[in-house]
């Protein structure tokens, strides 16, 4: 126990006082004459008896306020957890603070973090002289304690949010390395968070106050600056049909409007940044939510020209967390790629399936085809200038020769996407099974499998060709029989199944070659509908995913996938600059500030970690005849500003029990801090029980020495 | 107070006489209802016939019984009016006790045997005077001429109580005393020891005597008005006892009552009347309600 004013104690010595008066200053009593006293001298006894009882209780009641009172002033105080620092002893004293970007949430005019920040501020002036201080934020490498109170309160000051900011966990794990380390007595931890959910996610929920309480005498405070009821309409993650397009085709951005807060209405807008740099609106659309509420919003996109082009979706109006109202994209509108189709004659028959999928003639008129196809035969394969194709599909190929296998092989080796569908041309030759053409097959052909069977792709979609499948479900692969497909057991070291047939067969195998890579399908998209046809892909009825899966395929052959123009904060950025005299860029922020980044001369790609900051950054490098012009978005997960707070149950999953104190103003954080410090003040008990015993002192006396009627009604 | 108009004062006589006491015991006088009274004498009927004992005068000897039995025996005969009352006064130190400086209990008697030697001598019947401290001290022979009230009164106002209590001791010579039936009017606070009292005043009742116990106390010593330590000192032995007034008054009144109770429960059991009272009280109404009290009795 403590005292605040111990000196105060002496008080106990007034307890004398009525002692003294009892034992000394006894009443002098009036003398009476009084002639009935044989009535008194009968009963004195026993009532002296008990007179001396009521003595001893009055006397004891008095002692005892007085004893009460003395100590009640001099403020006692129970330590909690059995520290014996006392309030102006040295504590180290370590500040975690939450810096994600849900801390910009602004209430009262006035952020989550500025909150914070002031009631950081406050408890440094509270520290006691020679303590231990560090501050900790998302943004620190190894916490160490700061120098003086001075540096932490400017450390503080110059806090700021962060939306990439360490784990959680990370920075309680640092904030207990810390604490254990150190040598003071009394260990004190505070945690400036707005407790929700996405702060402490399932991984990072460990009872931090359990482990807390390891280290001793220590104090765990959970500073609550979050927003009981806030008030946020946020946009979901970005989505685009594809970072790059084809000029002149349409692109869809897909985005949520969601609600935390009550029911409302809100516009959501596209802008597109136009020639003169200014952002264009380009379309709108309102939502009507309620709390809780997510609404789909998509807008297409056309009409785009060659070249890069930035813009957002943001949503019209102000709440309390502006940094979740926009989201930027970047697409990039490229001219069609060139793709070579060769087949065997009747060329135009036996390509016309794929040339239709990849380039619909409706496109072609247009202009909006994403690819450019050329057919020729497959014995012109030899002779053809392979590098100005993007990709090359061999359709059902015949045995080639040797040249023609070679040339391929070369071409796939210098990063050309090569894509065989075999069929009924193909043999379990030696032109198929050896030779050059085993540099492009993932196997050697050892038969045809012909029963009925379908498509079975991959059910997680992890490749990247897939990844259009994977917001699809229910794909009608089974309304597309397959009769006939080839068996190539074993596959080569580095090849993998990209899909398969219901029999387990391979059905789609992908295998790198140098720098480029070889897609082979063991069944061919060129049959007609017919009786003898090896599968129905094709040519089946609505045979949506045959076309899907032909354009996702030759996306992928050609890189198009690999172009990616938008990140996730803190994501590395890797930009092909496809130019080898370059040796740097120019790198502008949202911000606006331009930095200098040398170029990757091995990758020929320019690669840039800086991504914190959600915003449209701009690369230009090169001179003006051959200049890149490029850029890409950043946006935040929309993870990180979801504002739902830790309910009870995860409260404690994530602190424990107990053995945390949640605190949410100044006046909380003081008396919980006193209680930590000091111990729980007593005063407040002390001075009612001193009350009690006045009020039985004051109670005894009036019943033990009651006027008596008559000098009542003598004194009336 | 020295002369009797200052015992009975005008408005407490006017207050007796208004009710018409006159009326109800012309008869056989005030107090008939209360007590035959005995009185030898002329013009008086025979009653009975006792055993002569000595003491008795001897003209009363039936002298032809005598020659029928060979015995002596005294006539008894019955009053027709009145009986003779003796106002038995306790002039002991205790008497002189005022809490409030007003009334003493022995003024307080006064008063209250002033008013009924009023009533007693307006009925013509004879009252006389008797006083005691250890042993009696004065006695006034039973008159029931109207100079007879002056006479006690300014007797009793010549009287200061100084002496020590001897009541039980007192009583007992006045039985031996009496020789004729008598309405004896006790004014005492009765503060000694209770046992010796009660078989005094069973003795009077032997005697054949009427006995109306008046049991007068100060106010203070029946309500104990004290507050704080007080010394007390009893006068006549001048024994000293310090108490804590204000514990003590519930003891003290519990003692007093068991007292009071006592000698309420043997004085109804030997046909004594007892009266207590205390000088807050308006004599006059006390009086009254005894007499009313009795009258309802019958």
């Amino acid at each position: 126990m403590d005292f605040v004013n111990p000196l105060l104690l002496a008080g106990v010595a007034l307890a004398a006082v009525p002692i003294i008066l009892h034992l000394v200053m006894k009443q002098k009593p009036r003398h009476l004459e009084f002639p009935a006293l044989r009535f008194v001298k009968k009963r004195r006894e026993a009532n002296q008896r008990r007179l001396r009882w009521r003595q001893i209780l009055l006397l004891a009641a008095r002692v005892a306020a007085i004893c009460l009172l003395a100590i009640a002033l001099a403020r006692p105080s129970l330590k909690m957890a059995g520290g014996i620092a006392g309030r102006e002893a040295p504590v180290a004293a370590v500040m975690v603070f939450d810096t994600g970007p849900r801390m910009q949430y602004r209430r009262d005019n006035r952020t989550r973090l500025e909150e914070a920040q002031q009631q950081a501020l406050w408890l440094l002036s509270q520290v006691p002289e020679g303590s231990q201080v560090a501050v900790i934020d998302g943004t620190t490498g190894t916490a160490v304690f700061q120098v003086d109170l001075g540096s932490a309160k400017q450390r503080v000051e110059r806090l700021d949010t962060h939306p990439t900011a360490r784990p959680a966990a990370e920075l309680m794990e640092e904030a207990l390395r810390l604490l254990s380390e150190s040598d003071k007595e009394r260990k004190e931890l505070y945690v400036f968070t707005d407790l929700a959910r996405a702060a402490w996610p399932e991984d990072d929920r460990k009872p931090w106050a359990e482990r807390m309480e390891s280290l001793g005498d220590a104090g765990f405070y959970l500073i609550d600056v979050g927003v009981q009821e806030p008030q946020n309409f946020a946009l979901g993650e970005i989505r685009l049909s594809s970072d790059t397009i084809a000029r002149h085709s349409t692109a869809r951005i897909t985005t949520s409007i969601s609600l935390e807060g009550s029911a409302g209405e809100r516009g959501v807008e596209l802008y597109v940044t136009g020639a003169d740099g200014k952002p264009q609106k380009r379309s709108q659309e309102t939502a009507q939510l309620a709390d809780g509420d997510s609404h789909e919003v998509e807008f297409p996109l056309s009409g785009l020209e060659q070249g890069t082009h930035q813009g957002f979706v943001r949503i019209v109006g102000e709440d309390g967390l502006a940094i979740d109202d926009t989201r930027f994209f970047t697409i990039e509108a490229l001219p069609a790629w060139d793709v070579l189709i060769a087949a065997t004659p009747p060329v135009e028959l036996h390509a016309l399936y794929l040339a239709e999928a990849l380039a619909p003639e409706s496109f072609r008129r247009n202009g909006t085809a994403r690819f450019n196809c050329t057919t020729i035969p497959s014995d012109q394969l030899a002779e053809q200038d392979l590098d100005r194709f993007a990709a090359v599909c061999l359709v059902d190929p015949p045995a080639l020769s040797a040249d023609a296998w070679q040339k391929l092989a070369i071409y796939a080796a210098e990063g050309g996407g090569v894509a065989i569908f075999l069929g009924r041309n193909a043999a379990a030759s030696a032109s198929f099974n050896e030779g050059p053409a085993q540099d492009l097959l993932p196997g050697k052909l050892t038969k045809i499998v012909d029963h009925a069977t379908h498509f079975l792709p991959d059910e997680q979609f992890v490749h990247p060709l897939w990844s259009k499948f994977r917001d699809l479900s229910g794909i009608p692969w089974g309304q597309f029989p397959v009769n006939r497909h080839w068996d190539m057991p074993p596959l080569v070291p580095d090849a993998s199944v990209l899909a398969r047939y219901a029999d387990g067969g391979a059905a789609l195998v992908e295998r790198p070659v140098g720098r480029g890579r070889v897609l082979v399908m063991t069944t061919p998209i060129s049959d007609p509908p017919s009786n003898d046809a090896w599968n129905q892909l094709p040519s089946g009825i609505d045979a949506w995913p045959f076309v899907m899966l032909a354009n996702e395929s030759t996306l992928y052959l050609v890189g198009s996938h690999a172009a990616r123009l938008n990140y996730v904060s803190g994501q590395t950025v890797v930009i092909p600059v496809g130019r080898p005299g370059l040796s740097s860029a120019v790198l502008t922020t949202p911000q606006g500030d331009e930095f200098r980044q040398n170029i990757d001369p091995e990758r020929e790609a320019l690669v840039i970690t800086a991504t914190e900051t959600p915003g449209q950054y701009q690369v230009r490098a090169g001179s003006a005849d051959d200049a890149l012009s490029t850029g890409f978005s950043v946006n935040l997960p929309s993870t990180l500003t979801s504002l739902q707070r830790l309910d009870e149950a995860e409260m404690k999953t994530t602190f424990g029990e107990s053995g945390y104190q949640l605190v949410r103003d100044r006046e909380e954080i003081d008396r919980q801090l006193s209680a930590g410090r000091v111990g729980r003040e007593l005063y407040g008990w002390l001075i009612a029980l001193a009350a009690v015993v006045l009020a039985a002192e004051y109670w005894l006396a009036n019943r033990f020495y009651r006027p008596s009627n008559i000098e009542a009604s003598a004194a009336r | 107070m020295t002369t009797a108009e200052t015992y009975l004062k005008p408005e407490v006589a006017q207050r007796i006489a208004r009710l018409d006491l006159r009326a109800q015991f012309i008869v056989k006088g005030f107090l008939q209802g209360l007590h035959a009274s005995p009185f030898h004498g002329f013009s008086v009927e025979f009653s009975e016939h006792r055993k002569y004992t000595q003491g008795d005068d001897p003209e009363d000897i039936d002298w032809l019984v005598f020659a029928k039995t060979d015995k002596y025996y005294v006539k008894k005969f019955e009053a027709e009016t009145n009986i003779t009352g003796y106002l038995v006064m306790d002039l002991s130190r205790s008497m002189d006790y005022t809490y409030r400086q007003e009334l003493t209990k022995f003024d307080y008697s006064i008063c209250l045997a002033a008013a009924l030697c009023y009533l007693m001598v307006l009925q013509q019947d004879p009252v006389g005077l008797i006083t005691f401290d250890e042993k009696l001290r004065d006695c006034l022979p039973p008159r029931s001429k109207r100079t007879q009230l002056g006479n006690v009164l300014s007797h009793l106002s010549r009287l200061k109580p100084t002496g020590q209590t001897g009541i039980a001791r007192s009583l007992t010579q006045i039985a031996a005393m009496l020789r004729h039936r008598s309405l004896l009017m006790v004014f005492s606070d009765l503060l000694a020891d209770p046992d010796e009292v009660i078989s005094s005043l069973r003795r009077l009742r032997h005697g054949g005597h009427d006995v109306i116990l008046f049991h007068v106390l100060d106010e203070a010593e029946v309500h104990f008005p004290f507050d704080g330590m007080v010394e007390l000192e009893e006068p006549e032995s001048e024994e000293t006892l310090r108490v804590d007034a204000a514990n003590f008054r519930e003891d003290y009144l519990a003692e007093l009552e068991e007292f009071r109770e006592r000698f309420r429960r043997e004085c109804f059991r030997i046909g004594i009347d007892y009266v207590p009272l205390d000088t807050s009280m308006q004599f006059d109404k006390a009086l009254t309600e005894y007499l009313m009290s009795r009258r309802a009795r019958g």
